[in-house]
C-alpha cells in the first residue's frame, strides 16, 4: 500500500478555473506529461508535496455526472475505472450556489473528498460572504479557500490533500427528501447479485433512475427484464410524486438541497454595479458589441498582416541566403538539391511558427480566458446559424487568415465533432497569408487592387456557399445554443502559454517533420528531372482543362508543400521576371492560375494537421473537397472569360 | 421512449399569464414554471442550474433573431440560449412582493 502513488483528481464544471489551480500545484511538480484525446484532453502530472509523489489528473469541466457529452464521458471513464483515491471538487466561489449541485452528485460517490473554493477574490467583489466552517459542516468535508490565480491558498489545499488522503475518510452522501428518498432505498434492496455496482449501492440507483431514455436504459431491458420493470415502476413512483420526469425529480432534490445549503451559508449583500459589468453590458451591447467585435477582427488583422507577414520575410530570409549560397556553391548537384530541400523545409516550418502560431493562439487563449470567445459566439451566432455552424467558430476563420494550421488545431475548443469536422473542412478555404501573397503579388500588382479584393469577396462567397452544401452532408442536428456566459476575468497567463503550449509541441513533433520530408522528397524529384514528368502528366489537365501552359505543372506540386512556393516556382518555371510575366500568360490564365493554386488542396502542414486532429477519413475528404472545388472553379473562370 | 409522455402532458394553451421565455420584456423577474422539449435538450438545462422554480429574466439580445442572454437570478448564472430553446421554456410572471 505505501508504495502505491495516491491519484487525485480534479472535477468541476467549466470555467471554474480548476486548471489555473492545477497548473499553479503542479508547479510543484516531479514531472508532467499530457495525454491528449481525440476530442478532449486531460493534463496529468506527478506532484511532489513533502517527499510523498500524487499523481494530479485534471479532468474536463462537466456540469453533471449525466453523460451526455464527450467530455462528461471522459470525467465518468475516469472516476469509474480507475477509481480515484480523492476528489477535489473545484468550484468557482461566485458561482457557488450552482455549483453545489454537482458537489452533492460527487458527494454520492462517497469517495475522500476535498472542496475548493476557487476564485474567493471575484465572490468578494459580487458582496458574497460564505461560512466556511458551516459548509464544511453541511458538506462533511474539507473547504479550502484559495483564488488559484494569484496562487492563494495552494499549500494549504495540499495540507488538506495530504491529511485527506492519508486518513481515507470518506464522507456520506446528504440525503433527498423522505419520499424520494424511500424509492431510491426501495431499489437498493432489489438489484440482482450480478448487478454492476458503481461507488456504493444508493450512487449506483440513483444513477439507475436517472438513466431513463439513456442508452443504459436499454441495456437494463436487455438483462434483466423483472429488474427494469421494478425500476420503470420506481420510476413512476417518483414522477408522480412532483408531475415531472425522474430523472428531473432527483435532479431538482439536488437543486433544492443545493439552494437550502447556499442560503444557510451564504450571505449576499448587494454590490454596487463594477467596472466589469458595465464592461460586459458594453461587449454585450446589440450596437456596440459589434462594433468592439469588428475592432477584436481587425485587431487579428493587423497582427496577422502588420506583425505575421514582415516578420516572416524578416525569418525566411537568412534561410533565402543559406539556399541561393549552397545553390552556387555546389551547383546542381544531388547534395545540394537535398540541403536545398531540407533547408526549405526547416525554414518553411519557421515561417508558420513564431508569425504566425505562437502569436496567434496566444491570442485566442487570451480571448479564451477573459471569456471573449463565449460573447463573440452570443453575438454571432444567428449569422452563423444559417451556414449551419454556430457563433464559436468564428474566431476560427479569422485566425486561418493568418494560417490554417493553428486554425485547425484550435477547432477543439468546439465541443461537437460535426462542428469540428465542418469548420476544418471550411478552413483551408480561407486564404492564408501565404496565399494573400500570391493574391497580392499577382492579382493586385499586375491586374489592380479593385481585382484582388474582387478576389477576397469572391472567396468568401465560395466557403459561405460551401457551408450551405456541407450542411446537407453533416446534418445539422443541434437543437441550438446553449452557452454559458462566464463572468469576465483577469486571465491567466500561464494558463495561455500552456494550452499555447502544448499546440505548438505537437505541431513540431507531428506536422514539420512532415514538412521538411516533403520537402527534401520534392528536391529529389526535381533533381532527377522528375519535374518534366510530372508537367507530361499533368498536361492534359493543365493545358487541356484550364488552358496554362505546360511548364506550370510542378508549380502547383510545388504549392502543397507550401503555397507561397508555387508563386516562385511559376517565375522559374515561365523563365521570366515579374515585369514580363503578361508578357507570357494572357489575364485570364493569370486569373485561373491563382483561383486554382488558392483553392487546390490544403498545404501539407494543414494537411498533416487536419490527419492529426480528426482521422485520415477527413483529410481525404479535405483534399477532394479542395480538388474539386479549384478544377470547377478555376474551369469557370476559364469559361467566363472565353466568353466575355 | 420513457419520459416522453410526461415531458409532453402540458397542452398548447397556456394558462393566464403564462407565456414563453421569448415573450417577456427584458430585465423583469419571472418564474420557470415548465421546460418542454425532449429529456436530452432538458437535461442539458437542468445540469447548467435551470429547473422549476426559478426566477429568472431575460438581459439583452443579439440581432437578427440571434439568441437571448438568460439570467437566472435564483443560481446567479448566465447563459445564452438559441430562440427554439428559449421558446420552450414557460415562464409566469412573480408578484411584486416575492421577486
Amino acid at each position: 500500500m505505501k508504495d502505491k502513488v495516491p491519484v487525485i483528481v480534479f472535477i468541476g464544471q467549466p470555467n471554474c478555473g480548476k486548471s489555473t489551480l492545477f497548473n499553479s500545484i503542479a508547479g510543484f511538480k516531479a514531472q508532467t506529461s499530457n495525454f491528449p484525446g481525440t476530442t478532449v484532453t486531460h493534463a496529468h502530472s506527478e506532484v511532489l508535496w513533502r517527499g510523498k509523489v500524487y499523481s494530479i489528473v485534471d479532468l474536463p469541466g462537466t456540469y453533471s455526472l449525466t453523460p451526455h457529452e464527450p467530455q462528461e464521458k471522459v470525467v465518468l471513464t475516469h472516476i469509474f475505472k480507475e477509481k480515484p483515491d480523492l476528489i477535489v471538487n473545484v468550484i468557482d466561489a461566485s458561482l457557488l450556489c450552482r455549483s453545489l449541485e454537482l458537489t452533492l452528485e460527487l458527494l454520492e460517490l462517497e469517495y475522500p473528498m476535498v472542496v475548493v473554493l476557487n476564485m474567493m477574490d471575484l465572490a468578494e467583489k459580487k458582496g458574497m460572504k460564505i461560512d466556511v466552517e458551516e459548509l464544511e459542516k453541511k458538506l462533511g468535508v474539507p473547504v479550502i479557500k484559495t483564488v488559484a490565480i494569484h496562487g492563494l491558498g495552494t499549500k494549504e489545499l495540499m495540507i488538506n490533500i495530504e491529511r485527506a488522503v492519508s486518513s481515507g475518510k470518506a464522507p456520506q452522501a446528504i440525503k433527498y427528501s423522505r419520499e424520494v428518498e424511500k424509492r431510491v432505498q426501495q431499489l437498493m434492496e432489489i438489484f440482482p447479485e450480478d448487478f454492476p455496482i458503481v461507488a456504493n449501492k444508493r450512487f449506483t440507483a440513483i444513477k439507475a433512475i436517472e438513466a431513463e431514455t439513456l442508452a443504459v436504459d436499454k441495456f437494463f431491458l436487455e438483462n434483466n427484464r423483472a429488474f427494469k420493470q421494478e425500476l420503470d415502476r420506481i420510476r413512476k413512483e417518483i414522477s408522480n410524486l412532483r408531475e415531472a420526469p425522474a430523472y428531473e425529480v432527483i435532479s431538482a432534490e439536488r437543486h433544492h438541497l443545493a439552494l437550502k445549503i447556499f442560503e444557510d451559508c451564504c450571505r449576499v449583500r448587494h454590490a454596487k454595479v463594477s467596472w466589469v459589468e458595465k464592461l460586459d453590458n458594453f461587449i454585450m451591447h446589440p450596437v456596440l458589441g459589434y462594433l468592439f467585435l469588428l475592432l477584436i477582427f481587425a485587431g487579428m488583422f493587423y497582427l496577422i498582416f502588420k506583425v505575421g507577414s514582415p516578420l516572416e520575410t524578416w525569418l525566411l530570409k537568412p534561410w533565402e541566403a543559406l539556399r541561393s549560397s549552397i545553390e552556387s556553391q555546389f551547383g546542381q548537384s544531388l547534395l545540394a538539391e537535398l540541403l536545398v530541400g531540407l533547408i526549405q523545409g526547416i525554414g518553411g516550418g519557421i515561417a508558420i511558427v513564431f508569425p504566425y502560431f505562437i502569436p496567434l493562439l496566444l491570442l485566442m487563449g487570451f480571448l479564451e480566458d477573459v471569456g471573449y470567445l463565449a460573447r463573440a459566439g452570443f453575438l454571432l451566432d444567428a449569422f452563423m446559424h444559417r451556414l449551419g455552424l454556430h457563433g464559436k467558430s468564428v474566431p476560427l476563420f479569422i485566425l486561418g487568415f493568418g494560417c490554417n494550421v493553428p486554425a485547425i488545431m484550435a477547432t477543439r475548443i468546439l465541443e461537437s465533432k460535426r462542428d469540428r469536422i465542418v469548420t476544418a473542412l471550411l478552413i483551408p478555404f480561407i486564404p492564408c497569408a501565404a496565399r494573400t501573397t500570391i493574391i497580392l503579388a499577382l492579382v493586385a500588382f499586375l491586374l489592380g487592387p479593385w481585382w484582388a479584393l474582387g478576389f477576397y469577396f469572391f472567396n468568401l462567397l465560395v466557403i459561405a456557399l460551401l457551408a450551405l452544401i456541407l450542411r446537407k452532408f453533416f446534418k445539422y442536428s443541434s437543437p441550438g445554443l446553449i452557452l454559458e456566459i462566464p463572468s469576465l476575468k483577469i486571465p491567466s497567463l500561464k494558463n495561455i502559454w500552456q494550452k499555447t503550449y502544448f499546440n505548438l509541441k505537437e505541431f513540431v513533433r507531428f506536422a514539420w517533420p512532415i514538412l521538411i520530408a516533403g520537402s527534401v522528397f520534392l528536391s529529389l524529384l526535381t533533381y532527377i528531372k522528375f519535374d518534366r514528368l510530372i508537367n507530361a502528366a499533368l498536361s492534359p489537365f493543365v493545358s487541356g482543362l484550364l488552358g496554362l501552359p505546360q511548364t506550370l505543372g510542378v508549380t502547383l506540386i510545388f504549392g502543397f508543400l507550401r503555397k507561397e512556393l508555387s508563386l516562385l516556382m511559376m517565375f522559374q518555371a515561365l523563365g521570366v521576371g515579374y515585369q514580363q510575366l503578361l508578357s507570357v500568360i494572357t489575364r485570364t490564365q493569370l486569373l485561373t492560375f491563382v483561383v486554382f493554386v488558392n483553392f487546390f488542396i490544403p498545404c501539407l502542414s494543414t494537411l498533416a494537421i487536419i490527419w492529426k486532429e480528426l482521422g485520415r477519413k477527413i483529410a481525404f475528404l479535405s483534399i477532394a473537397l479542395n480538388l474539386s472545388v479549384a478544377v470547377v472553379l478555376s474551369w469557370l473562370i476559364r469559361l467566363i472569360f472565353l466568353v466575355f | 421512449m420513457f419520459g416522453r409522455k410526461e415531458n409532453h402532458h402540458i397542452n398548447t394553451q397556456h394558462p393566464e399569464g403564462i407565456c414563453t421565455l421569448l415573450e417577456v420584456p427584458i430585465g423583469q423577474t419571472f418564474r420557470i414554471v415548465e421546460i418542454k422539449g425532449g429529456p436530452g435538450l432538458h437535461r442539458r438545462l437542468l445540469a447548467l442550474g435551470f429547473h422549476r422554480g426559478d426566477l429568472v429574466s431575460l438581459d439583452g439580445e443579439a440581432i437578427m433573431r440571434g439568441p437571448v442572454l438568460v439570467r437566472n437570478l435564483t443560481t446567479d448564472t448566465r447563459v445564452a440560449l438559441g430562440r427554439g430553446i428559449a421558446q420552450k421554456i414557460l415562464v409566469e410572471p412573480v408578484k411584486s412582493d416575492e421577486g
